[in-house]
């Protein structure tokens, strides 16, 4: 491993590109703000869509922080490898078994069936072996498209497909005062994640060693499954299904700062809020006034930075 | 590859013999979605796999004998009945169709890329109808089925109630100001211009977008609410896709009623139409379907402050 780079710094500079992202994402917009409803445009519309777009970001990479530490496998993220597709599922048996539910409950739904499916990867995962690390994302890879297999199975039957595309293409289109506050969750899941910390970081040493040091692993594997789930339920309930911020951004940072889960956490969250930010802010502007969908913006970004990780890693094996 | 050219060279030998073989004068030229072809006139056994075909071809009182497995338009209940399942909208059975053994098969839309496939169980052709002239090719479309069944006396009036429901409309928008056509699906939406499937709106009812340089897709554009703010429009044509395709989703006034949709003249003075979305989406152009779309229109316009 790589010394670990003095965090500090980049933590300061990541804070002030977060604050001119959101600045520019205030001013972005087919609205105009010089008009008499300036400052309501600014409230209703452009406040909420920044901040859907850095605590969507923020909640997702850390998500993929805690699932890789699940995993023991810096390759795998929520949204590609079960937990996004297991939360569609769970949307779309709601949308078929009890249509008029209110969002609360579908993501309920959601965060539930996430869960489950989260579960049963991470179970799989472990019978891989250790000694060949790309299995794992590999593996992951044909899960996720197991279960989005599944679900287009099922949205096929019941007529609904083209209706699923609402949550297997993440876009913050629709966000606006009203439509995103379960959002906010994630701000609490991300306390959360802060304060338990130090029992991830051990959690990441496995089984063995993490027992050894009086960590009781059980618990603490659940509690991160409920992290994971949660912030994909609400995340894809609200915004869509949003790839591979949950890979790159933990991947890049834990090799540049190291393992520790606390040092590591806020330029983590900061790095996802701002890569989501950055791309939602292209999204509105690649085909102005009209919407790109973020999630395909960041299919392009994810993938150009997801061959980076996989190149860069012997480097530092 | 080779297989296919000397298939359909053979098929259109076949094609030639028969036309050869009966009276030509039993054969009729209609025009299709890929130009004008050349049929026997009369087939006895049917098989279509397009709603707005069957919509018309019910129209005329014309059984069919094979559909898709879903009709979506609960007035073409009593067709499902007399007829066999031939597939679905997206997908042939060929074995079921050619159980059927039709004399012709109908697609269009949805269903138009099938048309290879079942091209191989009996002659078929495409009558797709394309969205920016609509109602030109519904009218097409109903005189070339009446010529094609041999039912011109049933033809004429399903015309003369088509271009009634057209001028009506066209009366009931003239110099009401500029429209917005908007699709829901479920909490987001997208906005269809002059070139899109819902081009017939503008094109050929006349009445003005509150957008003229809206993209040509197809399929619509993705906008924010921001963007309906924006255009100002003075009336918003609403389709929710989602009561369209028969999911009891979020409906289409949920969806606008916020506070950016709110401060448009359209919201404010309460000239919102809500189209009859699965006779718009699904059985676009034909016969009856398109007469409900129009009736809701002109009653729109008509009922609004």
């Amino acid at each position: 491993m790589t010394t670990p780079r003095p965090i500090r710094g980049d933590l300061v500079a990541a804070a002030v590109l977060l604050v001119v992202l959101a600045l520019v994402s205030v001013l972005v917009g087919v609205g105009r703000l010089s008009g008499a409803d300036g400052v309501e445009l600014v409230l209703v519309s452009r406040l909420p869509r920044t901040a859907a777009a850095l605590l969507t970001g923020a909640g997702l990479a850390i998500a993929g922080l805690i699932m890789q530490t699940l995993a023991r496998n810096r390759f795998v993220d929520p949204m590609i490898s079960g937990s996004g597709e297991s939360a569609g599922l769970g949307i779309l048996a709601m949308t078929i078994l009890a249509p008029g539910a209110s969002i609360a409950l579908k993501t309920l739904a959601a965060s539930g069936a996430a869960f489950v499916g989260t579960a049963l990867f991470l179970v799989l995962a472990r019978r891989l072996p250790p000694t060949e690390p790309y299995l794992v994302p590999l593996f992951a890879i044909v899960y996720g498209g197991v279960v989005g297999a599944l679900t287009t199975a099922v949205a096929w039957e019941a007529d609904l497909l083209q209706y699923l595309s609402i949550w297997t293409n993440g876009e913050f289109s629709a966000v606006m005062q009203g439509r995103y506050e379960l959002l906010w969750v994630i701000s609490a899941l991300v306390a959360v994640a802060w304060w338990v910390a130090d029992r991830l970081t051990i959690l990441a040493l496995g089984r063995d060693t993490a027992v050894g040091l009086g960590l009781n692993y059980t618990v603490m594997q659940q509690a991160g499954l409920a992290i994971v789930a949660t912030i994909a339920g609400v995340s894809v309930a609200t915004v869509g299904l949003i790839p591979f911020v949950g890979l790159v951004v933990p991947a890049l940072a834990v090799r540049r700062y190291g393992e520790d889960v606390r040092a590591v956490l806020p330029i983590i969250a900061a790095g996802g809020a701002g890569l989501v930010l950055s791309c939602d802010i292209v999204a509105r502007l690649l085909r102005f006034p009209y919407e790109v969908p973020v999630g395909t913006v960041l299919g392009v970004v994810g993938t150009a930075a997801f061959i980076a990780v996989l190149l860069a890693r012997p480097r530092h094996a | 590859m080779t297989l296919f050219p000397r298939a359909s060279t053979m098929l259109a030998f076949a094609c030639a013999a028969a036309l050869l073989a009966c009276a030509p004068a039993r054969a009729v030229t209609i025009d299709t979605a890929t130009g004008p072809a050349e049929i026997d006139t009369r087939p006895d056994t049917v098989a279509v796999y397009d709603i707005a075909a069957i919509d018309t071809i019910h129209a005329l009182g014309v059984p069919i004998a094979g559909v898709p497995d879903k009709l979506y338009l609960p007035q073409l209940g009593d067709v499902a009945g007399g007829a066999v399942v031939v597939g679905t909208l997206f997908e042939p059975d060929l074995e079921a169709l050619n159980a059927l053994a039709p004399d012709l098969v109908i697609v269009g839309g949805r269903s138009s890329r099938q048309a290879g496939e079942t091209a191989r169980v009996a002659p078929t052709i495409d009558m797709t109808i394309d969205g920016t002239h609509l109602l030109a090719e519904a009218r097409a479309r109903i005189e070339a089925y009446g010529a094609l069944f041999g039912r011109e006396d049933a033809a004429a009036p399903l015309l003369a109630t088509l271009d009634a429901d057209i001028a009506a409309a066209r009366d009931a928008a003239d110099g009401r100001g500029t429209a917005l056509v908007v699709m829901t699906n479920g909490p987001k939406i997208s906005v269809y211009g002059p070139g899109s499937r819902f081009g017939w709106i503008h094109n050929e009812l006349a009445i003005p977008a509150a957008v003229d340089d809206l993209d040509a897709g197809i399929h619509g554009d993705a906008v924010s609410f921001e963007f309906i703010a924006e255009a100002d429009p003075d009336w918003l044509i609403v389709i929710d896709r989602a009561a369209a395709i028969g999911s009891g989703e979020q409906n289409a006034t949920q969806t606008l009623d916020n506070a950016l949709v709110a401060g448009t003249t359209a919201w404010t003075k309460g000239q919102v139409i809500h189209l009859p979305a699965a006779d718009l989406y699904i059985g676009a152009g034909g016969a009856s379907a398109t007469a409900r779309v129009l009736e809701a229109i002109a009653e729109g316009f008509a009922t609004a402050q």
